[in-house]
């Protein structure tokens, strides 16, 4: 078979109805990317189920041995389709494994009651101030992009405003881990770190401690100034993963592939 | 549907479903039905005594040094030394001034008798290496006795008030056997729990500190007792094995008008709540959030609505500047928090109010109070005497087992005053309380008889602090009750509600449940110049009630029952 086609039931005709499925098919890779998927698991529980890899290095394999069968994929988006719909496709399933792990996150510490510093997600190290800080300013630049190339409508403009306060609460949070540091280390304090505080919003935030804000109506809002940051990021991710497929969806039902 | 309308109908539904979260996110209060209106008449005798002090007035608080410190014989300060001490007031003497008493945790505990004018006169006790102080007329032969909790594995020491042995001295106190209260010890609690006109004591014993000093975790001694005064002694109940108990109060945290016993614990425990069905106390579950460490209870009613609001503290940085959190953090990630299903602690302060699921809810962020630092003792009282019920809270820690990385182990901070704004609470950094001492016990009263709440604080390595109120705004009546027919001579539990044409105040009568310390029995109502006293009720604690129209709006008034 040189090339793969949806083969879903007609009455439902889930690709014209959601045409971001089309977009997001493998199509022709869909053999190379199982194939990936498959080994990635296979090689990575046989060496966490050995004790050769921790879990976060295992997911990484994953990703890895995924890559190549998605690069190709996204060559494909790109000759057929453009830059616009290869950003897209490419920005909604990176943003997609991002919301997984933040999903990953929630789950250990509201169902599996671990702490806040072990509900880690399957990707331990990458929660860490500079990843977030990098990933939030690569969205958005990938949602400015988009625009750019076109994409147009009032969801996709909602999304770049959340996007953009997103990436300066990881800016604000970024800016303060480095001063942080510098202020461990000129106390000689070098074995401790100062990832995960809190940012703008959420307990202990800017918004809940700020001489201005402090004790007003805006920390009577629910969660605004009392949740803690693993569920204010995971509702970032959530609200932002939510725009984009809104967004998604209407660009590709007025531009189809 | 137009393309262009579903963003506005997405924000208009995500407004009304944070609109749908605000109504829901706490049930609305109980209606406000403190007290019952019509109960029997207990007739009472009420004396008006005029105020001997002078105000003297600056606009703010001024600081003075007590002659007394703890924790400065020690060449380094660990945990749990660290917790320090507290200090509680009353009259002693009987000559109408509150003396102060200081517990230690690496000396004698002093006695510091109040001369007038501010001035002290320092009274050791060989009460040693003493944690909580109580003073409490546990006799009922009309002086104030003193009661400690001790450092590791001392129990109790009663110290008993034998009055003056000559006109014009100092009453001696002389160390009594306690019979039949041998628990492990570092809060405690006072009320008379049953209604038998006693006064009972409930211990919380410090799981930690037992375990640096040997004890084994299951030691019966161990754990929260209530210790329950009769007529042939002291009879004690175990209401749990377990206990990190760093305070205790007597409360009626349900409104049937019956207290229950509250214990706030350190670290992962959470706080537990008795209930008494009939002879036996049951665990309650009340509250749907606690502080994590929690450190004291205070409550009072700070809308005068007739609601209590209770207040507890716990360790989290007042401000978020980037040299504050680096202070903290080494220490922070060695606190590593367990977490359980249903955990309902915060490392925060909460403000809890009463909701119509007659649960607890934390307002704490809402009114700004919820970070006062790394947090000890806390109260309300009405310092500006507006009347509404401020807040002080003390903080700071030094431990070179925790803070090694600061200059000579301590976490220097400024004690919090927060100042009641009616809908919230603000700041008052004008009223120049923040001291930089590291407070752990600490109480209100009216130390220069001049009507308004001065505050006297026992500080860790340094010296003890009065903080004397010269705001000289407002007016006051003070109340204290003598109840003689009891032994529960100062009615500890009574509620009293003064009705003005402002707003009804309330306060009650008790002895304990701020940090390590012990309050007077005397009352201050604080309200503004000009308003009109209508009427004090007293709601005694065997359930009857004194009503008097038209007291006085300045002053001490004397009940006696």
């Amino acid at each position: 078979m040189t090339q793969s086609t949806l083969t879903l039931p007609n009455v439902l005709d889930l690709p014209r109805l959601f045409p971001l499925l089309s977009l997001l098919h493998p199509r022709q890779h869909t053999r190379l990317v199982l194939a990936s998927l498959g080994v990635g698991l296979l090689v990575s529980y046989t060496a966490v189920a050995l004790g050769m890899l921790p879990l976060w290095a295992a997911t990484a394999l994953v990703l890895a041995i995924l890559l190549p069968a998605g690069l190709l994929k996204w060559h494909d988006d790109y000759r057929r389709y453009g830059t616009t719909a290869v950003t897209l496709s490419i920005l909604v399933t990176t943003q997609g494994v991002h919301t997984v792990e933040h999903i990953v996150q929630w789950i250990q510490y509201h169902l599996f009651y671990l702490t806040m510093r072990q509900s880690n997600g399957l990707l331990s190290p990458a929660n860490s101030e500079w990843v977030h800080f990098v990933w939030n300013w690569l969205v958005l630049a990938a949602v400015v992009l988009l625009l750019r190339s076109g994409m147009r409508g009032s969801w996709i403009w909602l999304l770049l405003a959340v996007a953009l306060f997103h990436t300066v609460e990881h800016t604000y949070t970024f800016v303060r881990y480095q001063i942080i540091l510098r202020e461990l280390t000129a106390m000689d304090v070098l074995n401790v770190t100062a990832q995960g505080l809190p940012g703008i919003v959420g307990r202990d935030g800017w918004l809940a401690r700020s001489e201005w804000t402090r004790g007003t109506w805006i920390c009577s809002l629910p969660g605004l100034t009392t949740a803690v940051r693993l569920d204010i990021h995971f509702w970032w991710n959530t609200l932002e993963m939510a725009l984009l497929l809104v967004a998604g969806h209407r660009h590709l039902r007025r531009h189809p592939l | 549907m137009n393309s262009r309308i579903l963003p506005f109908l997405f924000l208009k539904l995500a407004s009304l479903l944070l609109a749908s979260l605000l109504a829901g996110c706490q049930p609305a209060p109980p209606p406000a039905a403190p007290l019952p209106a019509s109960l029997p008449a207990a007739p009472a005798k009420l004396t008006h005594l005029p105020l001997s002090g002078n105000p003297v007035c600056s606009g703010s608080f001024v600081s003075h040094r007590l002659d007394f410190t703890t924790g400065t014989r020690l060449r380094e300060i660990g945990t749990y030394i660290s917790n320090g001490a507290g200090v509680a007031a009353n009259d002693l003497d009987q000559d109408g001034l509150l003396d102060l008493v200081f517990a230690s945790v690496d000396g004698d505990s002093t006695l510091l008798w109040n001369e007038g004018g501010l001035n002290f006169t320092p009274q050791p006790l060989p009460a040693r290496f003493t944690r909580a102080v109580s003073t409490v007329d546990v006799d009922g032969d009309g002086w104030t006795d003193l009661f400690f909790t001790h450092r590791g594995r001392a129990g109790i020491s009663f110290w008993h008030n034998q009055g003056p042995a000559a006109v014009g001295e100092r009453p001696r106190f002389e160390l009594h056997p306690l019979t039949g209260v041998d628990s492990y010890a570092y809060a405690m609690g006072w009320g008379d729990s049953d209604g038998n006109g006693r006064l009972d004591l409930v211990t919380g014993s410090y799981g930690v500190e037992l375990t640096q000093h040997g004890v084994a975790a299951d030691d019966p001694q161990a754990g929260v007792h209530l210790h329950l005064q009769q007529e042939d002694g002291w009879h004690t109940q175990v209401l749990a094995p377990d206990a990190e108990t760093l305070s205790l109060a007597f409360l009626d945290l349900t409104g049937d008008g019956h207290p229950e016993i509250w214990a706030a614990n350190d670290f992962g425990l959470e706080d537990h709540v008795w209930t008494r069905q009939g002879n036996r106390w049951q665990r309650a579950d009340l509250f749907a959030q606690t502080s994590y460490s929690t450190m004291t209870i205070e409550w009072g009613d700070i809308a005068n609505n007739g609601q209590l609001t209770l207040f507890t503290t716990d360790m989290n940085p007042y401000d978020i500047h980037p040299r504050t959190l680096a202070a903290w953090l080494p220490t922070v990630t060695q606190l590593a928090a367990q977490k359980r299903a249903d955990d309902v602690q915060v490392m925060a302060n909460v403000l809890l109010t009463r909701a119509s699921d007659g649960r607890w809810h934390d307002q704490a962020t809402r009114q700004g109070v919820d970070a006062s630092g790394w947090s000890w003792a806390a109260r309300y009282g009405d310092l500006d005497q507006d009347g509404l019920l401020d807040l002080y809270v003390v903080n700071g820690m030094i431990a070179a087992d925790l803070f090694g990385h600061l200059p000579n182990a301590e976490l220097v901070e400024e004690n919090q005053a927060y100042r009641n704004q009616g809908q919230r609470f603000t700041p008052a950094p004008e009223w120049q309380l923040g001291s930089t001492a590291s407070g752990r016990g600490m109480l209100m009263a009216d130390l220069d008889n001049d009507g308004d709440l001065d505050i006297a604080v026992n500080n860790l390595r340094s010296f003890a602090q009065l903080h004397e109120n010269q705001l000289c705004s407002g007016a006051s009546l003070q109340v204290e009750l003598q109840w003689l027919s009891t032994q529960n001579r100062s009615a500890l539990g009574a509620q009293l509600l003064l009705t003005t044409d402002s707003g009804i105040l309330r306060r009650d009568v008790r002895a304990s449940g701020s940090y390590l310390s012990g309050d007077p029995t005397r009352l201050h109502f604080g309200f503004p110049t000009g308003t009109t006293l209508q009427r004090l009720d007293i709601y005694w604690p065997d359930g009857t009630l004194s009503s008097f129209e038209n007291p006085p709006d300045h002053g001490l008034l004397r009940v006696t029952r």
